[in-house]
C-alpha cells in the first residue's frame, strides 16, 4: 500500500450515496485512524450518522471507526458508547491501549453506575447496559483465571457483585486467606453500612461453607451484623465439644469482650443456656483472684485428658479435626461429668461474657505491673503554685490518669492536707478522681466510695461536691459494666435534688449503663433535664446521650427540640453531644439528623452536628464526612464549630492514622488559634500511642504557640501520640518530657498551657505505664466504650470533671495467657528485640539540687534512700491513720506485699538493671551491652508496637490457640503436657480496699529500686598518715 | 559484545567530566527516589554542561559505570561507542593506552532512568560526532525501550529522548517515517497525563507537518489535542512559534503576530537561531498588518547579517516602492525560499501597494487615478484602470479614507480626524497596560517557593513571644513616660 498523506480523500468517499463506496471509506479509515485522526475528527459526525443509519448494513464497523476518533480526542465517555456499540468488533483480548483504556473506562463506569443504582430507590433503577456487564464480567473472569483473586475480589467488591465476590473467594485456592482480606476490605473500603452488612453475611456464610470453619472470624463478623443469637449458639456449640473447642469458645468471649459492645455481649451471655446449678460461685473465685493452690491445680490437670501433640501446626483446625474424631471415639467418658463440665464451661464463659473474668484480670495486670513515677507527681505538686487552683486540680487529674485502674492511691492518701485545699468543684473532680483510679473495682468499688456517698438518709454531713463526685466515680469504675450499680445510682438520683448530685449521678448512670438504652433510667434522667437546670441538665444531656449510644433511637429528635427550647447553654451543649452520641456508629442512617443540626441557627448546635459526624462516621474515614468536616472547618462563623471540626477529623481518621497528619497539615497553620487547636487534638485522637514522626513534627511547633491554649492542646496531643513510647524509638520524647517539665516549672507560663502539661504527664505516664489509648480493637474493630470516652473528653474545655472519661479509652497493653481454667499458667515467651525498645520510660532521678559534689551517686542515693525511709515511715503512718479514718474499708495484707516484691524481680530483672545503668552511669566504666531479646513471662506488658516481636519457645509447655492472632490481650493457652501439675502465677490482688496495704507495697517497690542505686564501697586504700 | 568493550584499555579520561557524568546519574537516581522533577531536570543542564567535552572514551567509561555487565542495554549501546572509538583509534595513534577502572558497576539492577539517560547521552554523543545514522538507530532503540516503561519519573528524560530522536530523523531527512510513531506517542502521554511529554510530542508532530508544509493537519492536530497548562518554557516558545505560523498561513495577522511575539520574547537568550528565526516571521507577519517594524528589530546584535533581506524588504515596504519591493524580493529569494516565507513575500506586494496609496492619500487632498499609476509604478496595460480598481479596493479594505470620482479620474481623500478626539489612544494605552499586568502574572506564576520555607517563621515562636513581651513593656514604658509628663 502505498503511503497516504491525507485522508481526505477516503473522508469525501463517505459522502457517496452508494453503501461500498462508504464502506471501502470506513475499513480504510479504520486502518489509518491512528495516523489521521486529527482530520477524521472533523468529519465525525458524517460516521456518527452512518452509525445511526438503520439500513447500512455495516454500522458496528462505523461505531468502532467513531469510537476511536473519540478515544484519540479524550472523550472517553463518547469513545465507550460507540464501542459498546461496535459489539463484536470491539475485542477486549485485544493488547492496545485503546482496548486497555477503554476496558478500564468500561469497569469504572460501571462502577459508578452500579453504585448508583444501588443507592437509589428501587423504583429510579436503570437497567445496566448488558454489553457493559459482559464486558466486566469478562474482565472479572480473566483475572480469576489468571489467578489475581485479590483484584477480582477487590473490583467485586466495588461493583457490588456479590455474586461475583463469592465466586472468586470459592475459585481461590486459599479460601481462608482470601475471607480475611475481603473481611479487612469490607472494614476499610466498603463505605456503605447496609452494602457492608451485605457483605458480611456473604462472608459468614463462606466461612460456615469451609471445611474448617473460622469461628473466631465469623463471630467477628456476626457482631459486626449485631446477631448475637447466632454468636450464642456457636459459643453453645463449641462449649458441648471437646476442651480445646472449649478452649476456642473462651478466645471468641475475650475477643468479642474487648470490642466492648456492652449491650451485644449482654443479649449473648442472655441467649446462652440457663446453668443448672448455682455455679456462679466459680467465676467470682477467680475475679477475686484469690491464691491459689497447688493442690487445686493439681485436681485440675487429673481432669483434664490426654493433650494434641501436634505442635508444628500452625492452626488449630486440623487438629479440632483429628481431636473430634478421638473424642467420638471415647466414649468411655462418663455423661454425668460432662454434664457438669459443660455447665462450668458455660459459667465461665458467662463471666467472660459479662466481663467480670477480663475485668478483673485487667485489675490485677494493672496493679502488680503498676511502674508509675511517684517522684513526677512530687514534682508537679511542688512546682505548683498553692493559690492557682487549676494548676491544682490538673494535678489530681494527672494523678487519677497515671494510676488509672491500678487502684494505687498512695499519692493521694500521703498528701491529704493538700487534698483538702480543693473545694466545690475541683472536690467533685477530686473525689471522682478515686473511681478512675479504682476503675475496674466492682466488688470494693461500693465499699471504697463508701465514706463520700449521700447517706441514705439524705441529710449526711458531706458537701455535695464530694458526694457527686462520688457518684461520678461509681460510673467511672463500674463503666460499660453498670449491672451491680445501676440500681443504686438510680436511686441516688431520684433521692436528690441538689443540682450537683444530679450532676454526679447523671454521668455515673450514663457511665454505667453505656449503650443499654434502658428505659426507665433514661425517663429519670429525662425528668432531671426537664427540671431545666444548668448543671444539671448538662450532665442529663450527656448521660441520655451515653445511654443510647449507637442506638440512632427517636429520642434524639425529642432532645433536639429541647435543645431548642431551654435558653441555658450549658444544657444546649450537653444535649447537643448527646445526640452525637445517640448516632454513634450509624453512618448515612445519621445524615438527616446531622444535616439538621450542622444548619441550625444556634452555634451550639452546629457544633454538635460536628460531634455528630465524628460519632457517626467514626474510623471508617469516610470521604464525604471528611469533606463536610473540612468545609466548616474553614468556613463557619463560630470559632467553636470549627474548632470542633477539625477536632472530628481525629475521629473519622481514626481507622487510618497515618493520613491524618497529612490532611490537618494546613489546619494547624491556620491563622485561626482554634482551628490550630482542633488540628493538633486531631492528630492527638487518631494517632494516640503511635508514635507516628510526622504527627510530631506536626505537634512540635503547636507545642511552643503562641496562643496558650494551641500550646495546651499541642501538649495533650502530644502526649497522647508518644503514650507508651520509648526513648529508644523515639529521641523526641525525652525532648518532650524536658519540655513539659520546663513548662510546670516556669512561673511566667501562662496557666492553661501549664494545665496542658501537667494534664500531658498524667497521660503520657497513664496506667502505671501499662495503658495505651485504643480506639479501635485488635481485630479493627471500633471500642465503641473507648470512642465515646474519647469524644466527651474532647469537652474538657468546657467542663474539666470531663478529663476523666479518657480513662475509658485507656486499654492495658498486656498479654495474658490463660488456660482452660481461665487462670494463668506459668508460662515464659521471648520478645526478640532489645528491652530499651519497649520498656518503661526510666524513673526521674531525685532532684539533684545539692552541688555536684565528686561522688554524687552516693551521697544522692543515701540521702534519697533516708528520705524514702522517712516517706515510708510518713506514708505507714498515715495510711494507718486513713483506715482508721474509713473504718472497716480495708485491711492490710502483708501477703500482698511479698508477692509484690517477688513479681518484680523475675519480671523485670533486666529492666532494673538498665534504670540503675542510667542512673549510675558516671561511676560504671564498662558499658553494658544491651541484649538482643527479653523473656517475658505470663502475663506481660507487650505494647502494641512489639507484637509483632513476640515469639512462643517451641520447647515451651503452652501455646497459644491460635498463632496468627496478635499476641496480646487474652490470649487461651493450649496445654501440650496436661499430665503434669499445673503451676499458677502467684497473684497479687488488690484485696484490701487500697489502703494501708497499696501504699505500703508500693513505697516498698520505691525503696528496692534506689537499694539497687547503691554505689559500690570505696576502693582499699593505705592509710598514710 | 559488551565483554569485549570492558577489556578494551581505555584512554585517560579528564577526571572533570566523569566525575561530573557520575554526579548527573547520581541526581538522578536521587531524583527519582525522592519523586523530585527538579532535580531531573537539573541533571540535564548538568549534562549539557558538560556536553562539547565529550569524548569517546567518557562516554565508554560512563557506561560502565552506570550500567551493569551484561545488560541489555548496555549490550546495545556498547556497538555505537565501540565503532566511534576504533575510528578515532585509527586517526589517534598517540593516545596513551592505560589500563585500569574497566571494571563493570557492581550494580546488578538498574534504574530505567539511568538506562534512558544512557540512551540520550549516547544519541546526543553521536549527533555531536555527525554519525546520523547510528544515531537515528539508538534513538529508535531508546524510543523502543521507552515504551515498554511506564514510570513518571522518567517523563523528563523521556521528552529529551523523543525531541533527539526526531531531531536525528529530521537531519537525516526521514521525518515522515516517523509521524506513526510519534502521534501513537502522544497519545500515549495523554492517556498517562504525562504532560511533558504530551508539550513536547505535541510540538514535534507540529513540526513534522510543517516540515512538508502540512498546515491543515498541523492545525486540525492542534486544535483537537488537549492541552494543559505549559510546564516547559523551551516548549512553550516552540508552540508559540508554530502556532504562529500556522495562524500566518490562516491569514489569522493579529493571531499570529501575538503568538511571534510572546515566542520571541519567551525565547532564552542563548537560542539565537530560534529568535532570528521568530524575529523574520514576526517581521513579515507585521509587515502583513500594515505596520511597520522599529529600525532597531533588525539592529540586534548578533541578527544583524541574518535579517538583512528583511530590512530591505521592510524599507520597501515603508516607502510603497513596488519597484523597490520585487528588486529585494528577486534578490534574496533563496533566503525568503530557505525559510518557507516566499508565498508570504507574494502576499505582500498588495501591502506595498497599499502602503504608497495610503501615502499618496495623506500627501495630496486630492489626485489624478494617472498620477496614482504612475507613482505606484503600476507597467501594465491599463494602468488607470488599474490603478482605480486597487484605489477602490483599498478603500472597502479602510486601507485609506477616500473616494473616488469615477467621472472626473480623480481621488479625494477626506480630512483626517484628531486622532486624540476618538478611543484610539485610550485603547492603545490600555492594551499596554493588559500587557504588563500580564507580564507581571506569569512571573509571578513562575516563581518557584521551596517547600515548607514558611516554616521556619513558625519555628522561632518563642521569640517572637519574647519579642511581644518586650514591645509590651516598651509600650509601658512609653505611657508611664506619657504620664509623666502630664
Amino acid at each position: 500500500m502505498t503511503v497516504v498523506s491525507t485522508a481526505s480523500g477516503l473522508l469525501a468517499m463517505l459522502q457517496e450515496s452508494h453503501p461500498t463506496l462508504k464502506l471501502h471509506a470506513l475499513k480504510n479509515l479504520n486502518v489509518l485512524v491512528d495516523n489521521f485522526w486529527p482530520e477524521i475528527s472533523t468529519n465525525i459526525s458524517a460516521i456518527e450518522s452512518l452509525y445511526e443509519d438503520d439500513t447500512f448494513y455495516e454500522r458496528q464497523l462505523a461505531a468502532l471507526v467513531a469510537s476511536k476518533v473519540f478515544y484519540y480526542l479524550g472523550e472517553l465517555n463518547d469513545s465507550l458508547t460507540y464501542a459498546l456499540g461496535a459489539g463484536p468488533l470491539f475485542d477486549v483480548s485485544e493488547d492496545t491501549e485503546y482496548v486497555q483504556t477503554l476496558v478500564t473506562k468500561c469497569v469504572d463506569e460501571y462502577i459508578l453506575l452500579s453504585v448508583k443504582a444501588a443507592e437509589s430507590n428501587e423504583s429510579e433503577k436503570t437497567a445496566l447496559d448488558p454489553r457493559l456487564v459482559a464486558i466486566v464480567e469478562r474482565m472479572l473472569d480473566k483475572c480469576m483465571q489468571d489467578g489475581k483473586f485479590q483484584q477480582a475480589v477487590g473490583v467485586a467488591l466495588e461493583c457490588r457483585r456479590l455474586d461475583k465476590l463469592e465466586e472468586s473467594i470459592i475459585r481461590s485456592e486459599n479460601a481462608s486467606a482470601m475471607l480475611s482480606y475481603c473481611l479487612r476490605l469490607s472494614q476499610t473500603f466498603v463505605s456503605r453500612r447496609e452494602f457492608r452488612h451485605e457483605v458480611l453475611r456473604l462472608l459468614v456464610k463462606s466461612y460456615q461453607g469451609l471445611q474448617q470453619p473460622d469461628y473466631l472470624s465469623i463471630c467477628q463478623c456476626l457482631m459486626f451484623l449485631d446477631e448475637p443469637a447466632d454468636v450464642a449458639a456457636i459459643l453453645d456449640k463449641l462449649l458441648k465439644g471437646d476442651k480445646s473447642e472449649a478452649l476456642l469458645a473462651y478466645q471468641i468471649a475475650f475477643d468479642l469482650f474487648e470490642n466492648e459492645y456492652q449491650k451485644f455481649l449482654l443479649n449473648v451471655r442472655d441467649l446462652l443456656p440457663e446453668s443448672t446449678s448455682a455455679s456462679s460461685s466459680a467465676p467470682l473465685s477467680v475475679t477475686n483472684g484469690g491464691l491459689i493452690q497447688g493442690t487445686r491445680g493439681n485436681g485440675i490437670s487429673a481432669m483434664t485428658d490426654g493433650g494434641p501433640t501436634a505442635m508444628d501446626s500452625d492452626l488449630t483446625e486440623p487438629l479440632l479435626g483429628s481431636y473430634a474424631a478421638e473424642e467420638s471415639a471415647d466414649v468411655s467418658a462418663p455423661p454425668v461429668e460432662e454434664r457438669t463440665s459443660y455447665t462450668e464451661r458455660l459459667t465461665k464463659l458467662k463471666g467472660i461474657l459479662s466481663g467480670e473474668t477480663p475485668i478483673s484480670l485487667t485489675l490485677q495486670f494493672l496493679y502488680s505491673h503498676n511502674r508509675s513515677d511517684l517522684l513526677i507527681l512530687k514534682t508537679i505538686k511542688q512546682s505548683v503554685e498553692m493559690r492557682n487552683s487549676v494548676c491544682h486540680s490538673a494535678t489530681i487529674y494527672s494523678n487519677a490518669l497515671m494510676h488509672a485502674g491500678t487502684t494505687v492511691d498512695t499519692f493521694l492518701r500521703e498528701n491529704l492536707d493538700w487534698l483538702k485545699r480543693a473545694t466545690n468543684w475541683a472536690k467533685f473532680s477530686a473525689t471522682a478522681g478515686l473511681g478512675v483510679i479504682h476503675r475496674g473495682h466492682h466488688q470494693q468499688g461500693r465499699s471504697l466510695m463508701a465514706p463520700y456517698l449521700p447517706q441514705n438518709g439524705g441529710t449526711g454531713g458531706g458537701s455535695p461536691y464530694s458526694e457527686g463526685g462520688a457518684l461520678y466515680a461509681l460510673g467511672l469504675i463500674h463503666a460499660n459494666h453498670g449491672e451491680g450499680i445501676k440500681q443504686f445510682l438510680l436511686e441516688s438520683l431520684r433521692n436528690t435534688s441538689n443540682e450537683v448530685i444530679q450532676h454526679g449521678a447523671c454521668l455515673g448512670l450514663g457511665l454505667a449503663a453505656l449503650g443499654t438504652a434502658d428505659e426507665e433510667i433514661y425517663e429519670d434522667v429525662k425528668n432531671v433535664l426537664y427540671t431545666d437546670s444548668a448543671v444539671a441538665g448538662e450532665a442529663a444531656g450527656i448521660a441520655m446521650g451515653l445511654l443510647m449510644v449507637g442506638t440512632a433511637s427517636e429520642k434524639a429528635t425529642e432532645m433536639l427540640a429541647y435543645a431548642h427550647d431551654t435558653q441555658h447553654e450549658k444544657i444546649i451543649r450537653g444535649l447537643a453531644l448527646g445526640i452525637a452520641l445517640v448516632v454513634y456508629g450509624r453512618e448515612e442512617e445519621a445524615d438527616t439528623l446531622i444535616e439538621q443540626m450542622t444548619r441550625d441557627q444556634d452555634p451550639i448546635l452546629r457544633y454538635g452536628g460536628m460531634y455528630a459526624l465524628a460519632m457517626a462516621y467514626r474510623g471508617t474515614a469516610n470521604n464525604s464526612a471528611i469533606r463536610r468536616l473540612l468545609h466548616f472547618a474553614v468556613s463557619d462563623v463560630s470559632d467553636d464549630v470549627r474548632r470542633t471540626a477539625v477536632l472530628a477529623l481525629g475521629f473519622v481518621l481514626c481507622s487510618e492514622p497515618e493520613q491524618t497528619p497529612r490532611i490537618v497539615s494546613l489546619l494547624s497553620e491556620s491563622y485561626n488559634a482554634h482551628v490550630r487547636y482542633g488540628a493538633a487534638m486531631a492528630v492527638g485522637i487518631s494517632c494516640a500511642g503511635s508514635g507516628s514522626s510526622e504527627a510530631i513534627s506536626l505537634l512540635e511547633p503547636l507545642t511552643s504557640d503562641a496562643v496558650d491554649f494551641v500550646r495546651q492542646g499541642a501538649l495533650i496531643a502530644m502526649a497522647m501520640v508518644l503514650l507508651q513510647t520509648t526513648e529508644a524509638r523515639e529521641p523526641r520524647v525525652a525532648t518532650f518530657r524536658r519540655q513539659l517539665e520546663k513548662i510546670i516549672n516556669d512561673k511566667h507560663e501562662e496557666t492553661m498551657s501549664k494545665m496542658g502539661a501537667i494534664l500531658a504527664q498524667g497521660i503520657l505516664d497513664a496506667g502505671g505505664r501499662n495503658v495505651a489509648i485504643m480506639l479501635q480493637s485488635r481485630t479493627g474493630h471500633d471500642r465503641v466504650t473507648a470512642v465515646v470516652g474519647m469524644a466527651v473528653f474532647s469537652q474538657f474545655w468546657y467542663w474539666y470533671p470531663l478529663i476523666y472519661f479518657i480513662s475509658l479509652s485507656f486499654a492495658p497493653t498486656a498479654f495474658i495467657g490463660l488456660n482452660e481454667e481461665l487462670r494463668m499458667p506459668k508460662f515464659n515467651f521471648v520478645s526478640e528485640t532489645k528491652p530499651s525498645l519497649f520498656g518503661y520510660p526510666p524513673s526521674v532521678a531525685p532532684p539533684a539540687a545539692t552541688s555536684a559534689v565528686k561522688l554524687p551517686t552516693a551521697v544522692l542515693s543515701t540521702s534519697n534512700r533516708a528520705k524514702v525511709r522517712g516517706a515510708k515511715r510518713e506514708a505507714e503512718a498515715k495510711a494507718s491513720k486513713a483506715t482508721g479514718h474509713e473504718a472497716g474499708a480495708g485491711s492490710s495484707s502483708s501477703k500482698a506485699e511479698g508477692l509484690v516484691d517477688g513479681d518484680k524481680d523475675s519480671t523485670h530483672a533486666a529492666k532494673d538493671e538498665n534504670a540503675m545503668d542510667v542512673d549510675g552511669g558516671t561511676q560504671k566504666k564498662a558499658v553494658v551491652v544491651e541484649p538482643s531479646s527479653e523473656v517475658l513471662s505470663n502475663p506481660a506488658r507487650v505494647v502494641p508496637a512489639q507484637e509483632k516481636f513476640i515469639k512462643f519457645r517451641e520447647d515451651s509447655r503452652y501455646a497459644p490457640l491460635k498463632l496468627k492472632r496478635a499476641p496480646s490481650g487474652f490470649v487461651m493457652l493450649r496445654d501440650l503436657t496436661p499430665s503434669e501439675p499445673v503451676e499458677l502465677v502467684s497473684t497479687d490482688t488488690p484485696l484490701s480496699a487500697g489502703g494501708a496495704g497499696t501504699a505500703h507495697a508500693n513505697t516498698n517497690a520505691t525503696a528496692i529500686a534506689v537499694e539497687d542505686n547503691e554505689p559500690p564501697p570505696p576502693e582499699p586504700f593505705e592509710y598514710v598518715p | 559484545m559488551g565483554q569485549d568493550v570492558e577489556k578494551r584499555p581505555v584512554e585517560v579520561v579528564p577526571p572533570s567530566v566523569l566525575s561530573q557524568l557520575k554526579g548527573v546519574i547520581a541526581s538522578i537516581e536521587k531524583g527519582v527516589l525522592n519523586k523530585e522533577m527538579r532535580l531531573m531536570a537539573r541533571a540535564n543542564r548538568q549534562m549539557f554542561a558538560v556536553r562539547r567535552q565529550l569524548k569517546t572514551s567518557t562516554v565508554s567509561a560512563i557506561m560502565k559505570h552506570a550500567l551493569p555487565a551484561g545488560s541489555d542495554a548496555l549490550a546495545r549501546l556498547s556497538p555505537f561507542v565501540a565503532a566511534l572509538e576504533k575510528s578515532e583509534k585509527d586517526m589517534d595513534v598517540d593516545s596513551p593506552a592505560i589500563t585500569g577502572q574497566s571494571h563493570g558497576s557492581q550494580k546488578q539492577s538498574v534504574l530505567p532512568e539511568v538506562e534512558i539517560f544512557c540512551y540520550l547521552l549516547v544519541t546526543i554523543f553521536l549527533i555531536d560526532q555527525k554519525k546520523l545514522k547510528e544515531a537515528k538507530a539508538c534513538s529508535t532503540a531508546a524510543v523502543k525501550r521507552l515504551q515498554q516503561l511506564n514510570r513518571r519519573t522518567l517523563d523528563f528524560l523521556a521528552a529529551r529522548v523523543f525531541y533527539y530522536y526526531s531531531y536525528s530523523h529530521e537531519i537525516t531527512d526521514s521525518l515522515a517515517d516517523i509521524r506513526g510513531t510519534l502521534l501513537a506517542l502522544h497519545q500515549t502521554a495523554t492517556l498517562r497525563h504525562d504532560e511533558l511529554g504530551q508539550e513536547t510530542l505535541l510540538n514535534l508532530l507540529l513540526r513534522n507537518y510543517l516540515h512538508y508544509n502540512l498546515y491543515d493537519h498541523a492545525e486540525k492536530l492542534r486544535s483537537k489535542t488537549q492541552r494543559s497548562d505549559s510546564h516547559s518554557n523551551q516548549q512553550l516558545c516552540r508552540y508559540l512559534f508554530y502556532l504562529g505560523k500556522i495562524r500566518t498561513i490562516q491569514l489569522e495577522y493579529t493571531d499570529a503576530k501575538e503568538c511571534l511575539l510572546q515566542a520571541g520574547r519567551k525565547a532564552p537568550a542563548s537560542a539565537r537561531g530560534f529568535r532570528i528565526q521568530c524575529t523574520k516571521w514576526a517581521v513579515i507577519v507585521r509587515l502583513l498588518l500594515g505596520e511597520i517594524p522599529e529600525r532597531t528589530t533588525f539592529m540586534q546584535p548578533g541578527m544583524r547579517k541574518a535579517l538583512r533581506p528583511y530590512f530591505e524588504l521592510t524599507n520597501a515596504v515603508r516607502i510603497g516602492d513596488l519597484e523597490l519591493f520585487r528588486h529585494v524580493a528577486e534578490k534574496s529569494s533563496s533566503v525568503f525560499t530557505a525559510d518557507k516565507c516566499h508565498n508570504l513575500i507574494v502576499r505582500l506586494r498588495h501591502n506595498v501597494i497599499r502602503t504608497g496609496l495610503r501615502n499618496i492619500s495623506i500627501a495630496y487632498s486630492r489626485i489624478s487615478l494617472t498620477d496614482v499609476a504612475k507613482k505606484l509604478h503600476l507597467d501594465s496595460a491599463t494602468p488607470v484602470d488599474d490603478a482605480e480598481s486597487i484605489v477602490t479596493k483599498a478603500i472597502r479594505d479602510g486601507g485609506i479614507d477616500a473616494s473616488v470620482d469615477h467621472s472626473n479620474g480623480w481621488m479625494q481623500s477626506k480630512e483626517t480626524g484628531d486622532v486624540y478626539s476618538t478611543q484610539e489612544p485610550q485603547q492603545a494605552f490600555h492594551s499596554r497596560i493588559a500587557f504588563c499586568l500580564n507580564i507581571h502574572n506569569e512571573a509571578v506564576q513562575a516563581l518557584r517557593f521551596p517547600p515548607d520555607a514558611h516554616k521556619k517563621e513558625l519555628e522561632s515562636a518563642e521569640k517572637r513571644r519574647e519579642r511581644q513581651q518586650q514591645e509590651q513593656e516598651l509600650a509601658k514604658h512609653i505611657a508611664e513616660e506619657d504620664d509623666d509628663e502630664f
